[in-house]
């Protein structure tokens, strides 16, 4: 399979186990009563998921293999967290959070 | 106007304010699938089919990254598995639609016309509310697709000194900020957050995301466990 290919069938593959997680608790509403053990397991996904999503990006600049520690980044991360806080606006929150990015590389150099 | 009419305005309506902010994720998801290679139909289709922005972005990038499919595959669905979540809460409000539309109902279902729904148009005596929730759905998708077409377009034409890969980790921290509202959140996030911190870096292809996700889990679970004398 060449890399397109690979990438549809990840497209697909994706979009359908996403659609069964979405659709089926509507489809079968009514019909079947649903477990409260998965609703407590799976209380805590959107935060876990969405912090390991934040936090290595926030941290290091990551090119191939290498992870190096970006304090530009780490600064202008505080920046964000703090307008994201406040305004829970996802607009400001890039605004402020890329604005201090920029200010915080021409102090301290590009990392 | 009828009333079919009326509450899918209504639904559009009240998710109008917010699609500013759908703008830059659609072209921080546009640009990511370029940048991994690929072009406008791979954008579009992924845009269409997925319509998860999160997971779009986080899969296209460890693609991009040469990570292996299945894990690329397994962090996006953890991704999504929150709305699992929302469905589950969401289908009794949509209890009334007929079996043919409910499958259409829960490709619809995103973060946005989720709160908007659930806070706000359930309430309101004026509109009903399947037709609601699909009006404001058609406003998301729109734009949705409207800017990962243009992120696909003009991500190649902007320089990589200005950072810009660093507005995805942004667009998720402006997500997790409004679900830290109890002690029990944050501290899911801390620990999750040090895992990951610690991790990442250490494990291979991107596998440290899965288990800074499964230690945030678990440590929720442990800290919502039963407790002696609940009443269960």
């Amino acid at each position: 399979m060449n890399p397109t290919e690979r990438f549809w069938l990840m497209i697909f593959v994706l979009a359908l186990g996403t659609w069964l997680m979405r659709a089926l608790p509507i489809m079968l509403h009514g019909h079947v009563a649903h477990p409260p053990w998965l609703e407590r397991l799976l209380k805590h996904v959107p935060v876990a998921a969405l912090t390991a999503l934040v936090v290595p990006g926030a941290v290091y600049l990551h090119q191939g293999d290498s992870y190096a520690f970006a304090p530009a980044r780490l600064a202008a991360s505080v920046a964000a967290l703090v307008v994201a806080l406040r305004t829970r606006n996802i607009f400001a929150t890039l605004v402020v959070g890329m604005a201090a990015l920029w200010l915080a590389q021409w102090a301290v150099g590009p990392i | 106007m009828s009333r079919r009419t009326h509450s899918m305005k209504a639904g559009f309506a009240e998710i109008a304010p917010i699609l500013i902010g759908i703008a830059p994720f659609g072209l921080v998801a546009g640009a990511a699938v370029i940048q991994a290679g690929f072009g406008i139909a791979e954008a579009v289709g992924m845009s269409l089919f997925v319509n998860a922005g999160a997971s779009q972005i986080v899969a296209t990038t460890l693609f991009g990254q040469g990570a292996p499919l299945w894990l690329a595959l397994a962090t996006a669905l953890v991704v999504n598995a929150r709305m699992f979540i929302y469905s589950t809460s969401i289908a009794p409000v949509l209890a009334e639609a007929p079996a043919w539309l409910r499958p259409i109902l829960g490709h619809m279902l995103v973060d946005q016309n989720y709160v908007s729904t659930m806070t706000k148009g359930r309430f309101r005596e004026d509109v009903d509310i399947i037709p609601y929730y699909m009006g404001a759905w058609f406003g998301l998708a729109g734009v949705w697709q409207l800017s990962t077409i243009a992120g696909a377009v003009l991500g190649p034409f902007i320089p990589a000194s200005w950072g810009l890969d660093f507005a995805v980790p942004l667009v998720f921290l402006a997500m997790l900020a409004p679900s830290l509202k109890d002690s029990t959140a944050v501290s899911v996030a801390l620990v999750t957050g040090v895992a990951s911190a610690v991790f990442v870096p250490l494990l291979p292809m991107q596998t440290g995301l899965i288990v800074a996700i499964v230690c945030g889990m678990a440590y929720g679970a442990w800290l919502d466990r039963p407790k002696a004398g609940d009443a269960r």
